[in-house]
């Protein structure tokens, strides 16, 4: 598995938010993770990433524990994320906002580093042009601040920056949330577009059922903290349980 | 003539001002917090290069030394004192600022002692003619260096990769930190940025005038100079700074002796003082009553 998190655990206070929570992702896989508001999905996502510790279990990625790495060192594993509320660098452009994702992938060596430092910013700009803003349709705006964008194009901005770090797993919090259904279906199909083309591993947390239907190869679902079913959408659908805890059926 | 004279001088301590203030404005847009303390590295950096020449480096090798050894007390300082605090009250963290002034003010008088201290000369004695009048090479470098500075320092904050991290960090600590910058080690740069700055200018001043505690006084001059500017913006530091050393220049070189002279013919008053030391303040007074954001600076707001 390229990524298996085993039993993770955190509370804050005397709230558990997540309880003995596990996953396995292979490469190349799309895995939905569904559940009502406060279920954890988010707190979860923030385990792997380093936004949160947890205080127990493990979470091995390619081999390495993430448990305990900072959040700028969990993105040089190669393992990046978007936010269900766009971070908020209101001063920086479009560009700027990519070039971060970018610069966050570390791991050069010296010597492409010193390459990349020869090239200069217009080689790294025109390579961001054609693997992220382009197919993301932001490239016409690439100069724009962030502050004077829709919603929606923070959001497919937030993807872009996620990833112009070329990550091997994709962390995706409520990626079409607050979009138009037109915009929904259009960053659905790059999700599923990026990891047919870098074979990479997505979890990706959503509420909208067609999307998570129709990108999701495998679907967890999470309530109170901990995961209830695993399944296909077919089996997810048809689980009795499911449709109580999420649906709201009796 | 005399006007030009008096804009040169102004402008040389005015572009020195300049470069001390965005050393504040740097750490300020990345931390929070208004640095007291600046007046302390301008002192340090002065007295290290003299320290350096008594070492047998030449005076220029000595100033190139002491910028790298701010540098370095600056990092030094973030990460021994200022990253314990994280979770202190910002109005404590800028006491710890002041509190490490005066420790530098100790330190260097306990080592240097109290009197003025001629300053090694580091640019060629001698002046420029400029249109007939006569500018000494320490003003024109002065000015010229710090320009140059400056500038040079606001296009690696606006078109380098470290520069964008540093604007992604001013920008929102906690969404550069999400986007996977190591946020603490941006503030390090800063503080380390910051206090190489204030020491250049503190050789600088040292070179116009002489080597003396009361350069540590010279942060004070700095604050009214943010205000002005704005203090978020770091172009408003470099314009500002520019103002206020003119506006001092002129109030000394003109205005002083024009009051002086109509206030012994009509009054028994004798003198006005150091008129030029108090402008500064005048202005921020009125700059904060009718544009409390400075002349760059942007209005808060605050989403509630």
């Amino acid at each position: 598995m390229a990524l298996a998190v085993r039993d993770v655990s955190i509370s804050f206070g005397g709230v558990v938010a997540v309880k003995g929570m596990g996953l396995d992702i292979s490469e190349g896989e799309i895995v939905g993770l569904i559940g009502p508001n406060g279920a954890g999905k988010t707190t979860f996502i923030n385990c792997i990433a380093g936004t949160y510790q947890p205080s127990s279990g493990t979470v091995a990625w390619q081999g390495r524990e993430l448990r305990g790495l900072a959040p700028h060192a969990v993105i040089r594993q190669g393992v990046a994320r978007t936010f269900q509320n766009v971070a908020s660098l209101h001063d920086l452009t479009v560009l700027d906002i990519v070039k971060l994702g970018a610069g966050a992938r570390g791991g050069a060596s010296p010597r492409d580093a010193a390459r990349a430092f020869v090239r200069g910013e217009a080689e790294l700009e025109a390579e961001l042009h054609e693997a992220v803003l382009g197919p993301l349709r932001l490239s016409p705006i690439a100069a724009q601040p962030i502050q004077t964008l829709s919603y929606g194009l923070r959001k497919a901005v937030d993807l872009a920056r996620a990833l112009a770090s070329r990550p091997r797993l994709l962390l995706l919090d409520e990626p079409v949330a607050g979009l138009t259904a037109q915009e929904g279906r259009q960053m659905a199909g790059v999700i599923r577009e990026v990891r047919d083309r870098t074979r990479c591993a997505v979890l990706m947390v959503e509420h909208k059922m067609d999307v998570v239907m129709s990108t999701c190869d495998r679907i967890a679902v999470m309530a109170a903290g901990a995961k209830i079913f695993e399944g296909t959408g077919a089996e997810v659908q048809a689980d009795p349980e499911v449709r109580r805890v999420y649906l709201g059926e009796p | 003539m005399l006007l030009l004279q008096i804009a040169t001088a102004g402008i040389a301590t005015g572009s020195v001002y300049a470069l001390i203030a965005i050393g504040i404005v740097l750490i300020y847009k990345c931390s929070g917090v208004v640095n007291f303390g600046q007046g302390g590295y301008v002192m340090l950096g002065a007295y290290a290069a003299y320290a350096l020449t008594r070492l047998g480096l030449s005076p220029q090798l000595a100033a190139a030394g002491a910028v790298l050894i701010l540098a370095a007390v600056g990092a030094l300082t973030e990460l021994l004192v200022l990253r314990r605090m994280l979770k202190a009250p910002v109005v404590a963290v800028m006491m710890v600022t002041l509190g490490l002034l005066i420790l530098f003010r100790a330190v260097c008088l306990a080592i240097f002692g109290p009197d003025q201290i001629a300053f090694p000369q580091i640019f060629p004695q001698g002046a420029v003619d400029i249109a007939g009048i006569f500018i000494t090479y320490n003003y024109v470098a002065a000015a010229v260096l710090s320009l140059v500075l400056s500038l040079a320092f606001l296009a690696f904050y606006r078109y380098t990769p470290m520069g964008l991290m540093q604007r992604a960090a001013a920008d929102n600590s906690r969404a550069a930190l999400a986007v996977g910058i190591h946020v603490s080690n941006q503030v390090s740069v800063a503080w380390a940025v910051s206090s190489a700055l204030a020491g250049l200018g503190g050789v600088l001043l040292a070179t116009l005038n002489s080597l003396s505690l009361t350069l540590s006084s010279i942060g004070l001059v700095a604050f009214p100079v943010i205000v002005l500017g704005g203090l978020t913006s770091l172009m408003g530091s470099l314009v500002a700074g520019l103002l206020l050393g003119m506006l001092e220049a002129f109030t000394d070189g003109l205005l002083t002796p024009a009051l002086e002279s109509f206030l012994r013919a009509h009054t028994s008053v004798y003198s006005v003082g150091a008129l030029q030391q108090v402008v500064p303040y005048m202005l921020v007074g009125a700059m904060l009553l009718v544009r409390p954001q400075g002349i760059f600076g942007q209005r808060g707001t605050e989403r509630v």
